[in-house]
């Protein structure tokens, strides 16, 4: 009997459905970002609400890069359902250390996905995930940073200003 | 054509020479590509069959299923539809096993 499935389809069946999945969590980060922008341009916190626009924007990139990675290599990609956004916020701090939790839930899953890559000996979705990999801990590490700094100027009204200001930079 | 897997109504095949898949629904017999056969898979997947069970989330037990762009309409029964997941679950553990000694 033929192997008509490696002759359409480049990648693992079970690791397509877990891209799938990752694809809806990249599409629910850049939503909950979003969420993010809205609420620190409501409180005054412009230079932090620039700063989630780009980084929903960056998300929804993700999204598409495995989006199109599954479809070039014969599986289905499906567009993800977003729901379970939250616009309730405490603080600017409470926001960043929501947004690096995130960002660590997010680390683990791709690491989930490489764990299934050499189960299952799909290599060339494994080294389509290094990128990623190494995209999670420059994105974790840069919330890592600016956490540092409440640890560092406390949460008054001035020492907000100026993490503001310096999110700018980032 | 190679029978892939057999469940209690229902049957798929493979065929080698037109390089596409067959499932034997019982009054009917439909052809699929690979991306037709994923895409079935996708949306027995998606079916919580617990909803079944449940008066207020699935009254009727029923499932409606369109598929190949709306170009087949199915409707099945509880039975029926674990019946259906088994196959296409036990349909792709076979192309999985046949992929290992294919090489
Ligand atoms: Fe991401
Ligand atoms: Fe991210």
């Amino acid at each position: 009997m033929k192997d008509i499935v490696r002759q359409k389809i480049g990648i693992n069946v079970d690791v397509m459905d877990l891209l799938n999945e990752q694809i809806a969590k990249e599409a629910h980060s850049s939503s909950v970002y979003l969420a993010m922008a809205s609420w620190c341009d409501h409180n005054g916190f412009s230079y932090s609400a620039e700063f989630f626009y780009k980084q929903s924007a960056e998300e929804r990139e993700h999204m598409l890069k495995i989006f199109k990675f599954i479809n070039e290599n014969g599986g289905t990609a499906y567009s993800p359902q977003v729901s379970n956004i939250s616009h309730e916020y405490n603080s600017l701090q409470d926001i960043f250390e929501t947004a690096l939790d995130q960002e660590i839930q997010i680390s683990k899953s791709i690491n989930n996905i490489v764990t299934k890559c050499r189960k299952v000996q799909d290599y060339g979705s494994e080294s389509f995930l290094q990128w990623f990999i190494q995209e999670q801990m420059e994105e974790e590490n840069q919330f890592r940073r600016i956490l540092e700094m409440f640890d560092l100027m406390g949460t008054d009204g001035l020492a907000l200003k100026f993490i503001d200001e310096r999110i700018k930079h980032d | 054509m190679n029978l892939l897997y057999k469940s209690y109504f229902f049957a798929s095949y493979q065929c080698d020479h037109s390089r596409s898949f067959y499932i034997d629904f019982g009054h009917k017999q439909i052809k699929l590509s690979f991306c037709q056969l994923l895409a079935i898979r996708q949306k027995l997947q998606a079916i919580d069959i617990s909803s079944h069970f449940d008066m207020d989330l699935n009254s009727g037990g029923i499932e409606i299923l369109s598929l190949c762009n709306r170009e087949h309409l199915f409707v099945f029964d509880t039975l029926q539809v674990i019946d259906l997941k088994q196959l296409i679950k036990a349909t792709f553990g076979i192309l999985e096993l046949n992929s290992l000694v294919a090489h």
